[in-house]
């Protein structure tokens, strides 16, 4: 750190903050781990999860009338796109296991097709002799 | 001298967009700090070593990594990801990855990583996840490599459920395991276990209306145990800012932190049911499709590595882990770090990876 730097407030006000963070955080978890923050934490959640709910409905209806996708529509469009990727993995995996198969049927009648199958290093190593 | 010298020169947008063009090629090349970092997600280039998709199931994707020696270790290693966390933290950048490392040392490495459920997805559950994930997994690594067994590798909650597996299979094919950071007593989960235990707090009623538990709620809920540490961390980009390594590990690091997966409703109601609220795998009362889980019918060699100020999961949650395991080749390593430095810090090379090394060469042959 330069001697210029070693006078900035702001960096030695940030230097202070990384320091005593940990002790700072501590305080704070032990305070959520109080008995009535823990009752008024469960609270809340219900609570949001209540005007989420009444929120999504009356904002879907709205949407709906404007003729904009709501975030269920979205939901549905990547639950499909993700059903097209899995059917595509399946593919992948599927394209993979006769590409290996091909390999082994060819290696036992001695041709040597370009499948693409990188050659599978020998399973024959050893550790390596501790130092005495 | 001035870059725009004269006054129909300013007027013309093309020459001005030239010259700032020019301006800022120069200032990089001069290579002025903070100019060349990336800018956005995609340059940060997470996940660099090559591999290939073996097998799909649900939300489970199981990876092969390209092996980098001509000759490997018999036994090939399968690391299972933590079904909240992508696995890319174990190969963050070329030279901050697990993953390559251990392919440099000759081990044969597959991946368990999973994919965020979708929403007819919620009903998986832990039952799920062990017998019919993981086991797929397992079994896809031994079609794949050849080999009749396999070493599992569990990261976090990836170690609770390779040490399910193992302990319901104690027959095989697990011949070795290894758990990073992994929880087992929920009464150590000290936080969790007072906001889960409220009458307040209902898990069901929170499954019926989300399905599955999004990541969001996940990363709100890490960072609660260390609520300031996101903001030290700014702050230390701040005083780092000139240096372009430094500034880079922090986005990379910064983005995994907040990229949490959100969890089927059915696994996080087991999570908070059965290990914080019932904290069955201590009382032996856990069940899975009908069979008791009991980590004493472990019998493989074990390491269980924790790091020493992981205040995501304490000492008190998994340092009952080495004892409850019945192997009698078992081993703990207590190491300097946090939850994640440990595995993918930049200590990491000279600290956790040799050892693990070490570990799986004298048991991989």
């Amino acid at each position: 750190m330069s001697n210029e730097d070693s006078m900035d407030p702001v960096r030695l006000w940030r230097e202070w903050f990384v320091k005593s963070e940990k002790s700072w955080s501590d305080s704070l978890t032990e305070m959520m781990g109080d008995e009535r923050f823990s009752h008024g934490m469960g609270r809340y959640m219900h609570e949001a999860l209540h005007t989420h709910r009444m929120f999504s409905e009356a904002m879907a209806q709205y949407l709906a009338n404007l003729n904009i996708p709501s975030r269920a529509d979205i939901l549905d469009m990547s639950d499909r796109l993700a059903h097209i990727e899995d059917t595509l993995n399946q593919i992948q995996v599927e394209l993979r296991g006769q590409r290996a198969q091909l390999t082994k049927l060819a290696a036992s009648s001695g041709i040597t097709p370009d499948t693409g199958e990188r050659k599978r290093p020998a399973r024959t190593r050893k550790p390596a002799a501790k130092a005495d | 001298m001035p870059p725009f010298k004269d006054e129909a020169t300013l007027k013309d947008p093309e020459v001005i967009d030239q010259q700032v063009e020019r301006m800022i090629e120069r200032a990089i090349a001069r290579n002025i700090p903070g100019l060349s970092l990336p800018l956005t997600e995609s340059e940060l280039d997470v996940g660099p070593t090559p591999k290939e998709l073996v097998f799909s199931n649900e939300t489970a994707r199981l990876f092969h990594y390209e092996p980098l020696q001509d000759e490997i270790y018999r036994v090939p290693v399968l690391i299972v990801m933590s079904p909240v966390a992508k696995g890319y933290i174990l190969d963050l950048a070329r030279g901050q990855s697990l993953i390559e490392y251990l392919l440099m040392q000759g081990h044969d490495v597959y991946m368990l990583d999973w994919s965020a459920p979708r929403r007819e997805q919620s009903v998986l559950g832990l039952e799920e996840y062990v017998i019919d994930l993981v086991g797929g997994c397992i079994e896809a690594v031994l079609s794949d490599s050849g080999e009749s067994d396999v070493t599992l590798i569990g990261y976090c909650m990836g170690g609770m459920l390779s040490a399910m597996y193992t302990a319901l299979n104690p027959r095989g094919p697990v011949k070795n395991l290894t758990c990073f950071t992994t929880p087992v007593n929920g009464d150590g989960m000290a936080l969790y276990k007072k906001w889960m235990t409220s009458p307040s707090f209902d898990i069901d009623r929170l499954v019926e209306h989300l399905g599955n538990i999004p990541g969001d709620f996940i990363n709100s809920s890490i960072q609660a145990l260390r609520p300031l540490q996101r903001s030290a961390n700014q702050m230390r980009l701040l005083n780092n800012v000139e240096d372009d390594a430094f500034v880079k590990a922090h986005l990379r690091f910064d983005r995994w932190a907040v990229d949490q997966l959100p969890v089927p409703g059915n696994l996080a109601r087991a999570l908070v049911k059965d290990f914080i609220v019932g904290n069955k795998m201590i009382s032996g009362e856990l069940e899975l499709r009908g069979a008791r889980v009991d980590f004493a019918k472990i019998d493989v060699p074990f390491l269980h590595v924790a790091a020493l100020y992981d205040h995501i999961v304490p000492a008190a949650a998994s340092r009952d882990f080495i004892g409850m395991v019945g192997s009698s080749d078992k081993q703990e390593i207590v190491m300097k770090g946090g939850h994640v430095s440990l595995v993918a810090g930049g200590n990491a090379i000279f600290r956790l990876w040799p050892q693990l090394d070490a570990w799986l060469a004298e048991r991989g042959v």
